[in-house]
């Protein structure tokens, strides 16, 4: 989630009269008031002032600024929330967008306002520009869903019209470039255009917006006119228009960026936006808009859910400080967001409100009083019995990933195009190194010993742990059983060696096992047996092959079994969960 | 001459023996070095380190000291005698070739196999004037006939050293100039006989040393050995026997172990706890479904965590090929309108085939969520050490599979307060701390949600885990009525703390010798 840089006076300034101006606030207490918002601290410089926090709550977009975190402060210092005029007041505006039809088919929504009074200082644009970058970078899937533009209002003459032109119809100098560009040059060239070009691929026309003098404002989603898109530090008066495919990210986006600017001490004029098609807010939109809808809750499922009694006026109360519209009744409170958040899907989203905005420390912690019996399951039982027995016989254990590579967990055991060599692959690779999952155990452990040459001999080696193993006949096209393998290594490593270890281990799970001979390609012929059980095969014994040590770069002759421990293990946990 | 018993206390076997046969003699006996191994019965080279010891000891003294020169075989020598010296196969060729009538010239000899050519011209002039060999016209070489003193006295003499090495003054004179003509000087190794100086040393006891003896036969250990065998078990003879004493402070010579590994052992340890608080294990396959690894948790298909940069999906096959269709249906409904949950869902239209997708387990929650479909027990608690695979650069932060330790309470009575004293309870006994912090936290299940912090009695605050209410969304559709507490704990940094590394690779290392040697200190 979103890490923002902010400045200290430019913070504390938004505090506003809830804090006097002259005091400084401390780290200590930043800090206290950031559980309000779920954001860290990542760093402070106190030369610059400069503030790193991270926020948590990715349904939270609002709080993704230096505002937003002022304001939930603010809010809680208050006592409330001061209501924004500008969504009351929604007289006929003096300012149009029209959509024009078509746009249905490519990015249909757009909201807007214009914001006047505030002078743009050099934090508040700093802020401006990271907003913009955080909301339609993640809130908007990298510009897809949600993406903002601002500009100099002086500059723009309405109505503007938001439509689909031919590529090289529309022209205009974008922002960091000196030449003026077509759209389709925009997009094969311009560093933006390259990026988030692909948001618009198979759309014939593109989208852009143009004032009534037919002057390009915007490429959206790409780049803003570099004439009428460069906002300067000392302006004060500004248009804001966010455009995207889902209406309410768009009219939460533009809410968020009209009650930023009016806690900065802008006037938010609205704009009205005129469809060509039906939106689910009609035909005619005027925004900023709110879109918050009243939910009634009880106490009692608010209190049975933080496990304590509050009664009505400790939970309305808890509401109001945090931004909420309270309205208290008998054993429930008739709540609705602000205007500047859409997060609220179901009750528990308002318990933690409660919760957080009571504190978390106001909570007593309390022991959950029934009692259950714990256990480990068979698999797991059937693998610590394993692993006791080896580390009886002398074996170290290992862990090892299990994420790796073809090469060494079938290449250099020989295993190419052979039923043992059949893994589970991923698709989307980053690194060969870390693109199968193991089949079995023993690549693991050569891994260790083919780096271990100079440490002390003899080696014993062994790993349980978990193997994908490819089954068609599975749901999800793989097994994920536990397997245990061994290895020996040293100058006179010989197949009885491991066979008396196979033997004892068999001995004290109490199964009964035979060999037979197996022509496996990891091993030497004549010294290499399967493994069976009931006749059912599982797992392998043997002298490993001279070529599998070359490919390993094993200068020292090694012994070696795997067996799969969950064919010895009946009804294991994952087979219950699957069937 | 009184000797401390600390010293008659030190004495080897060795020296016992070689202190008892001089004693045993006449007082006053001096005997030479070979006289004195063969009477103690003791082969040269244990021979040798009695007496250094006791010289060192000053047991015993040396009486006098010969030099004599010994004459022995070289490894050249060896092979002479396995084969034939370069005179005797000079002379062999030239019979060969008076035999058959074939030429023969001195450059032919030099270019025969194994003879070097400064060797021939050497051995066919000494030949030439033992009158063994004549040179004709035209350098041919040729036979006399006569047999060659020095070729026999040579044959005799590799023979007799070959048994053993004697002294020069035993061989005659004539036999004696063929050992000089043959033998290892300076600036010529390549000869067949060595004469070296051996120095032969006759020893008697030193007064200390007829003490030390005296002492040794009153005591009556004569023999004092340093095994105990089964033996001397069987027929009580170790009673007579006096076992040697050990110079107990030396190192211990190394040995191989068996040992689990030290990351397991500290999972362990906390899957031992965990089951001793009440908590069952549960297990899940490291393929899973989409549906089980997020859709079951209420994560939207649009999620920013869904993406192909964080999650590893299978290449093949790529969907499930069969699911449990009301569950699924379910929670699409979940997803799309809330359903019966009382959310308003997530307001989009759900693709039951991404549901399918394959991918790499990238989260334990989806044990956790499978469990809650499998009509778990209520009240209970599970928990499972889950391996998990992110699709991340790997640095020593970052490993692309790990374990993680998380899981579910369930019951009637579970609230935010109980959540609260359930991670009390971990960082009391998994954390060994007194001291906890609840901040608020954000995990797309969960409401609320919660991160514990705790004061670890060595490290200080840290984040110990995260947990919270399941969401009703997640719950519901899978069929569980009562509130559930979804929990994980982060306990790789305690991990490596404990196994004193700094690199999250290190937990999985090929390193054996440090994971031999590493003590888990939890």
């Amino acid at each position: 989630m979103p890490t923002i840089t902010i400045y200290k006076d430019d913070f504390q300034s938004l505090l506003g009269d809830a804090e006097p101006a002259h005091r400084a606030v401390s780290i200590e207490e930043l800090e206290a008031w950031l559980m309000l918002v779920k954001g860290e601290l990542k760093g402070y410089t106190p030369e610059t002032g400069e503030l790193r926090i991270e926020l948590q709550d990715s349904n939270r977009p609002d709080l993704w600024c230096c505002e937003g975190i002022a304001r939930q402060i603010r809010i809680k210092q208050r006592g409330k929330l001061l209501p924004y005029p500008f969504v009351s007041r929604q007289s006929k505006s003096r300012m149009q967008i029209i959509v024009k039809p078509g746009m249905e088919q490519v990015r249909p929504y757009v909201a807007a306002c214009a914001a006047r009074g505030y002078r743009v200082t050099t934090e508040g644009l700093a802020q401006l520009i990271q907003t913009q970058e955080k909301l339609a970078e993640i809130f908007g899937h990298k510009r897809k869903t949600v993406s903002i533009g601002i500009y100099q209002l002086p500059k723009i003459k309405f109505p503007v019209t938001y439509e689909l032109v031919k590529p090289d119809e529309a022209r205009f100098t974008p922002l960091g470039m000196e030449t003026v560009m077509t759209l389709s040059e925009i997009l094969m060239v311009h560093p933006k255009g390259l990026e988030y070009g692909a948001i618009l691929d198979g759309a014939g026309r593109l989208p852009i917006l143009r004032d009534a003098a037919s002057q390009p404002l915007s490429f959206p989603p790409i780049i803003n006119s570099r004439e009428v898109g460069e906002v300067q530090v000392g302006d004060d008066q500004l248009f804001v228009e966010v455009t995207g495919t889902d209406l309410s990210m768009v009219v939460l986006t533009l809410n968020i960026f009209a009650s930023n600017l009016a806690d900065r001490g802008a006037m938010i004029e609205p704009v009205e936006v005129q469809y060509s098609m039906n939106t689910p807010l009609g035909k005619r939109v005027t925004t900023p808009v709110d879109l918050g809808k009243s939910k009634t809750i009880r106490i009692d499922t608010i209190e049975h859910a933080l496990g304590q009694e509050l009664g009505v006026k400790t939970v309305a109360r808890a509401l109001e400080t945090y931004g909420y519209h309270v309205a208290s009744g008998k054993g429930s409170v008739k709540v609705k967001l602000p205007l500047y958040r859409q997060d609220l899907m179901h009750t528990m989203d308002v318990v933690e409100d409660v919760a957080m905005s009571l504190g978390y420390a106001e909570f007593t912690p309390v022991m959950p009083a029934q009692s259950t019996v714990g256990g480990l399951s068979d698999i797991e039982q059937t693998s610590d019995r394993a692993r006791e027995l080896m580390v009886g016989l002398g074996f170290q254990e290992i862990i090892s990933n299990i994420l790796g590579s073809p090469e060494s967990y079938s290449g250099r055991m020989r295993l190419d195009e052979t039923e043992w060599g059949r893994m589970v692959e991923v698709d989307n690779v980053m690194s060969l190194s870390f693109s199968c999952l193991r089949q079995w155990i023993l690549p693991s452990l050569l891994r260790v010993e083919a780096a271990s040459s100079r440490a002390f001999y003899p080696h014993r080696l062994f790993e349980a742990g978990d193997v994908a193993i490819p089954d068609a006949f599975h749901e999800l096209g793989s097994r994920t059983d536990t397997a245990l393998g061994a290895v020996i290594a040293h100058a006179s490593a010989h197949f009885s060696e491991i066979h008396s270890c196979l033997d004892v281990l068999f001995y004290y799970l109490g199964k009964e096992y035979i060999l037979e001979t197996v022509q496996h390609p990891s091993f030497l012929e004549g010294r290499a047996g399967r493994i069976l059980v009931a006749g059912r095969p599982v797992g392998v014994i043997g002298e490993l092959h001279p070529e599998v040590l070359e490919r390993w770069q094993i200068a020292m002759p090694v012994v070696a079994f795997d067996l799969n421990l969950s064919h010895l293990t009946v009804g294991t946990e994952v087979r219950e969960l699957l069937s | 001459m009184d000797i401390s018993s600390a010293v008659i206390d030190s004495l080897h076997p060795l020296e016992i023996k070689v202190l008892t046969t001089l004693s045993a003699r006449q007082p006053g006996t001096a005997l030479d070095s070979e006289q004195l191994a063969s009477a103690a019965e003791l082969e040269p080279s244990q021979f040798s380190m009695a007496v250094e010891w006791l010289l060192a000891k000053e047991l015993i003294t040396i009486q006098a000291e010969t030099v004599t020169p010994v004459v022995s075989l070289t490894k050249i020598g060896e092979e002479y005698y396995q084969g034939a010296a370069p005179i005797e196969r000079v002379l062999d060729a030239a019979r060969e070739a008076a035999g058959t009538g074939k030429r023969l010239t001195i450059p032919d000899l030099q270019s025969q196999d194994g003879l070097d050519p400064s060797d021939v011209s050497k051995v066919v002039g000494r030949l030439k004037k033992e009158g063994v060999l004549l040179i004709v016209q035209g350098g041919c070489i040729e036979t006399t006939g006569r047999p060659s003193q020095t070729v026999e006295a040579l044959r005799t003499l590799l023979k007799q050293m070959h048994e053993s090495s004697r002294a020069l003054v035993e061989f005659s004179e004539g036999d004696r100039r063929v050992i000089e003509d043959y033998a290892v000087k300076r600036g010529n190794a390549k000869e067949p006989f060595r004469v070296d100086e051996r120095v032969t040393r006759v020893f008697m006891l030193s007064p200390s040393g007829v003490s030390a003896a005296a002492q040794l036969l009153q005591q009556g250990v004569a023999e004092e050995v340093s095994q105990l065998t089964p033996d001397m078990l069987k027929d009580g003879s170790w009673r007579q026997k006096r076992f040697r004493k050990y110079t107990i402070s030396l190192r211990a010579p190394r040995v191989g172990t068996g040992k689990k590994h030290p990351y397991r052992e500290f999972l362990d340890a906390v899957k031992t706890k965990l089951v001793s608080m009440g908590f069952q294990e549960m297990r899940g396959p490291l393929v899973e479904t989409e549906f089980w690894n997020m859709d079951a948790l209420f994560m939207p298909q649009f999620h920013p965590a869904r993406d192909i940069h964080d999650v590893y999906f299978v290449k093949q096959p790529t969907h499930a090929s069969a699911m449990d269709e009301s569950v699924l249906s379910h929670v699409a409904q979940v997803h799309q309108h809330g359903a019966e949950t009382g959310s308003t869902g997530w307001g989009y239209s759900f693709d039951i085939q991404r549901a399918k997708r394959l991918v790499l387990r990238s989260q334990g929650t989806a044990v956790s969520a499978r469990t809650l479909a499998a009509s778990p027990s209520i009240p209970g608690k599970y928990f499972s050490i889950a391996r998990c695979f992110r699709y991340d650069q790997v640095d020593a932060t970052h490993a692309t599979d790990f374990f993680q330790v998380e899981g579910i309470v369930l019951g009637e009575d579970i609230n935010f307060r109980t959540l609260l004293g359930l991670l009390n309870l971990f960082a009391r006994e998994v954390a060994q701390a007194k001291e906890v912090k609840f901040l608020p936290a954000y995990f797309p299940f969960t409401e609320p949600s919660v991160e514990l912090h705790v004061r670890h009695p060595r490290l200080g605050w840290m984040e110990l885990g995260g947990a919270g209410l399941f969401r009703p969304e997640v719950t519901l559709p899978l069929g569980v009525t009562v509130p559930v507490i979804a929990w994980g704990l982060g306990l790789d940094r305690m991990a490596m703390v404990a196994l004193g590394i700094h690199d999250i690779r290190e937990l999985f290392t090929d390193n054996l010798e440090l994971i031999r040697t590493t003590r888990g200190l939890f």
